[in-house]
């Protein structure tokens, strides 16, 4: 955790740059992250960092810069020096045509209701324990690839305008193993998410990996290009869930003519009456922030309620520019999607509905028409084609092309039970997130527009 | 802290690692890792920020396996060298081809990427003042969005290894774009936009940018084209052939060539994040990649790209070598570790020496196999107008909207900013909403035309992202005007 004198440090500068009338936000982040990675049934490589950020942002009017320093920070000196380039950086920028919103902390906050220090401080041996169990439990003469992410996030948040401070510290991790066929290149995969240290369990991944290994003993299917009732899993979903909402409820795109909702607004049925989507920071199966990046206070915002679009989302600047009321998106988000009313089991759902594609993963996903919402990517790990409620075949590498409101609109069946999908990536500071969606979706109507002749 | 102060506690952790029984170690400290973002949208400065970074990051091969430790703290140098040792311990509990780095000889050098005018020299206002007046270039009535953006990097890092080695690099990189929108006639956002390239030749700072050559000569013909797709139908589905200019060309490359070419991801080791690759160890001297029209280099020899570096994240100097010869695939990106496991595996030896492809995009990350530079070599075909003429039915396509490739790298789509119509080796006119797919080998045996050296230039990718712990690294392609025949272009209704 954040030592008293880096705490005491942030506040002490924080404090003269309000005697000074300076109109600045800091925002101090420190990550201990372990990675281990595995490649070819080995530990491929064995990773620790433990990094401190900070940034600090001031306005000057109309006005604005920035400044991020990684390095020791440890006493007032190193912040005031970040203070005083983000404000050289604002007095000397262009002027915006509107103001600016200051980011302010609304609540004081000490939050660590996901922290657990047996987690923040695992030993990597055990990881290694727990991927040999699947190596040697799993698929002899197949390989074993995989990564394990686990750590700590803290952030302290402190502004100018007020005296408040908000705090939090928790713990997160995400794992995948994929094992794959060395000549058939085929590819299963098992995903588990948590914060605390026990939440990862061999058992799970292997027992995933046995419903499927029989299925994949069988010669893979070319799915020829059409339209297939697809059985969406959880991973898939979120992943669909995540661009709808950001190519769709972002402000500024709508504001700006770009989103796939711009000809609808809220109020209006935008998908399924069985989708109702939120925000919900207070959720257990996503990472829980109280607040968020701008200082803003989060709580539950509904998103789309039975299909109807019920608000979009606006960053500061977004908001300012517009004349809009922001909201706290800024960071990681909880999207939330109410399960179904469907079997228990994805098989039972499709069990009269002859031959359906499984896919429980998208690889790849990118947007080739916003405007339209349409969206491309490919299956990839574990999926089958599923004749009658049986799994029967692996499936060959499968293009989906298709639109946000087709796939989204057209649901045949949604789990009763919901899944946590981590979401997190470590391409920069730690930032936990994950979603809490249904266990899977079936959508009729889905466009499949090229099938590789592998896996 | 300076490097000087760092030569005798680094020294000190490698030796103290070595001693403990590691086969080899290597530490890289960044004094600095600086870079500046200025957004301009519709005018306004929507982003003026900076950040630096300093650390060590420590790598240890400890019983065949890697440890990896960084700290930003300067006060745990020690600390570092104790925890990658600690880290390649336990890796070493589950190791079944143990990793081997070879024996080389250490290596004393520096690297400074080319530069007349460093952009971090350039007085801030000196930048926005620039950067208005690009903005005021890319204005017209019909234009509703315009964003200009820069982003430059500046890094000065040492490196040291067990092998003795001592490398300094200080890299500079200038990257820019320009995008122009507006709302087509179906109520649509169209865009167009321009990034910054180079020629392959020359220096890499804020001269650079500020070369309209480079960057802002392109923008007149921008706000045409913008104008054009905003009344233009929609590229019909069908099959046809398409050439792609440098902007979208470059893509298509890095994809499709460039991520199935590194080693690592042909050995499995990117099979939970990025995938793997169709390519095989027994594909390299066999494998026919495309016609023989194509041949591909890795670092080219390049002075002034992103993906021109000097030396590796391992010390090994950056290597000139063809990748694909003819058509024939003959190498690929490459690091010692993994030639090392890759000629285990096939029993034989695939190749002779790394390809000095192992980078790291900062001190708190370990070094992965990357693309440098991945080029097309210039062919015979002429010019664009040449190629356009000898085009029956076709699509001219430029720049990416969207990209999405399968996992091995087998097949993929791409959807582009704008297409123009060739019909009888002329051109006719603007449709909107282009996207082609297609299956790699397929694809590339169907290249019928390359362009020469006066369609080739270096286009600069800042944000190529791979590897876990995730990491985005900046690489430069080389690439000629190409065309494909055959392709399937635009959608099914």
């Amino acid at each position: 955790m954040l030592d008293e004198t880096t705490r005491d440090a942030i506040l002490r500068v924080r404090d003269e740059a309000a005697d000074k009338g300076i109109d600045a936000f800091f925002v101090m982040h420190r990550e201990k992250s372990h990675l281990m990675r595995i490649g070819n049934n080995s530990v491929s490589l064995n990773t620790s960092v433990d990094l401190t950020r900070l940034d600090v942002e001031v306005i000057d009017g109309r006005r604005e810069g920035s400044y991020t320093v990684m390095g020791d920070i440890t006493g007032p000196e190193s912040v005031r020096s970040a203070l005083d380039a983000a404000v050289e950086k604002a007095s000397l920028s262009a002027p915006k045509d509107y103001d600016p919103i200051s980011p302010a902390v609304q609540g004081n906050a000490e939050e660590m209701l996901q922290y657990d220090e047996a987690l923040e401080e695992m030993d990597s041996r055990d990881k290694a324990v727990v991927y040999r169990e699947i190596i040697e439990g799993s698929g002899k003469g197949l390989n074993h690839s995989g990564s394990w992410s686990s750590g700590s996030t803290e952030v302290l948040l402190a502004c100018t305008g007020n005296g408040n401070l908000a705090w939090r510290i928790g713990t997160d991790q995400q794992f995948s193993c994929v094992l794959k066929h060395p000549k058939e290149k085929w590819e299963l995969a098992s995903f588990q998410t948590g914060w605390r240290a026990g939440d990862v369990k061999a058992g799970a991944t292997l027992a995933a990996f046995d419903r499927l290994l029989p299925v994949y003993e069988k010669p893979g299917f070319r799915v020829e290009p059409g339209e297939y009732t697809v059985i969406f899993g959880s991973q898939a979903l979120a992943e669909i869930v995540g661009m709808a909402l950001g190519t769709g409820f972002g402000g500024r795109g709508y504001e700006e003519g770009m989103n796939w909702t711009c000809g609808s607004g809220v109020g209006d049925r935008i998908l399924s009456e069985k989708v109702t989507l939120v925000d919900d920071p207070d959720d257990n199966d996503t990472f829980r922030f109280g607040f968020d990046m701008a200082g803003m206070t989060r709580s539950r915002f509904p998103l789309v309620e039975r299909g109807v679009m019920k608000s979009l989302l606006y960053d500061l600047a977004t908001a300012a520019r517009y004349g809009r009321r922001p909201t706290p998106h800024h960071g990681s988000v909880s999207v939330v999607m109410a399960p179904g009313d469907g079997p228990e089991c994805p098989l039972e759902a499709v069990k009269k509905m002859g031959r359906v594609l499984f896919i429980p993963a998208l690889h790849y996903t990118h947007i080739p028409n916003r405007s339209k919402g349409i969206f491309t990517g490919s299956s990839r790990f574990s999926a089958v084609l599923v004749e009658d409620g049986e799994m029967v075949r692996p499936i060959f590498s499968s293009r989906i092309t298709d639109t946000f409101q087709n796939v989204l609109g057209n649901i045949a069946a949604l789990a009763p039970w919901r899944a946590s999908v981590n979401g997190s990536s470590t391409y920069g500071r730690r930032m936990p997130e994950a979603a809490s969606v249904p266990g899977y979706m079936v959508s009729t109507g889905v466009r499949i527009s090229d099938c590789a002749e592998s896996f | 802290m300076k490097y000087d102060e760092l030569d005798g506690p680094v020294g000190k952790g490698i030796a103290g690692v070595m001693d403990a029984g590691a086969g080899y170690c290597d530490a890289r400290y960044y004094a600095e890792d600086g870079s500046e973002t200025l957004v301009m949208y519709d005018g306004n400065l929507e982003s003026n920020s900076s950040s630096f970074e300093s650390g060590l990051g420590v790598r240890v091969l400890y019983g065949g396996a890697w440890g990896f430790a960084a700290t930003s703290r300067g006060s745990d140098v020690a600390q570092a060298f104790d925890k990658a040792l600690a880290n390649a311990k336990t890796a070493a509990m589950l190791v079944s081809v143990p990793l081997d780095m070879g024996v080389r000889p250490g290596v004393k050098g520096s690297y400074s990427s080319p530069v007349q005018k460093d952009p971090f020299d350039v007085p801030l206002q000196e930048k926005l003042g620039f950067l208005a007046s690009m903005d005021e270039r890319l204005k017209a009535d019909f234009v509703q969005r315009r964003v200009v953006f820069l982003y430059l990097q500046r890094m000065r890092n040492r490196f040291w290894n067990s092998e003795g080695s001592i490398i300094d690099r200080n890299l500079v990189n200038c990257f820019a774009n320009a995008i122009i929108m507006a709302q087509d006639s179906d109520g649509q956002m169209q865009r167009r936009s321009k990034s910054l390239h180079t020629t392959g030749t020359g220096t890499r700072g804020w001269e650079m940018v500020t070369d309209p050559d480079l960057w802002s000569g392109r923008f007149e013909g921008m706000k045409e084209e913008l104008s054009q797709l905003l009344s233009a139908p929609e590229l019909a589905f069908g099959r046809r052939s398409v050439i792609l200019l440098p902007g979208q060309g470059h893509l298509q490359v890095h994809e499709t060539i460039g991520h199935p070419l590194e080693l690592d991801r042909i050995l499995g080791y990117e099979l939970s994040f990025a995938g793997g690759s169709f390519v095989t160890l027994d594909s390299f001297g066999k494998l026919r990649y495309g016609s023989d029209k194509l041949s591909v280099s890795a670092y080219g020899s390049i002075e002034n790209s992103p993906g021109t570096f000097g030396f590796d994240d391992e010390g090994t100097p950056e290597r000139d070598y063809l990748l694909i010869d003819k058509g024939l695939l003959v190498n690929c990106l490459t690091s010692r570790a993994m030639i090392s496991e890759a000629n285990q595996a096939a029993g034989r030896r695939v190749f002779e020496s790394s390809g000095g492809a192992s980078r790291s995009t900062a001190f708190h990350k370990a070094p992965i196999d990357r693309m440098t530079n991945v080029n097309v070599l210039p062919g015979g075909d002429g010019t664009l107008e040449d190629i356009v003429a000898t085009t029956e039915d076709g699509v001219i396509l430029d720049n990416p909207t969207s990209w999405s490739i399968g996992s091995n790298r087998e097949h993929f789509h791409f959807g582009c900013e704008i297409a123009w119509e060739v019909k009888g080796g002329k051109v006719t006119r603007v449709l909107k909403n282009p996207t082609y797919r297609g299956h790699t080998l397929d694809f590339y045996s169907k290249l019928s035309a390359v362009g020469d050296r006066s369609t080739w230039v270096v286009e600069q990718v800042p944000n190529c992202g791979k590897g876990e712990p995730n990491q985005v690294m900046e690489i430069g392609h080389g690439v000629p005007v190409m065309r494909f025949d055959d392709v399937i272009a635009g959608e099914e209704r």
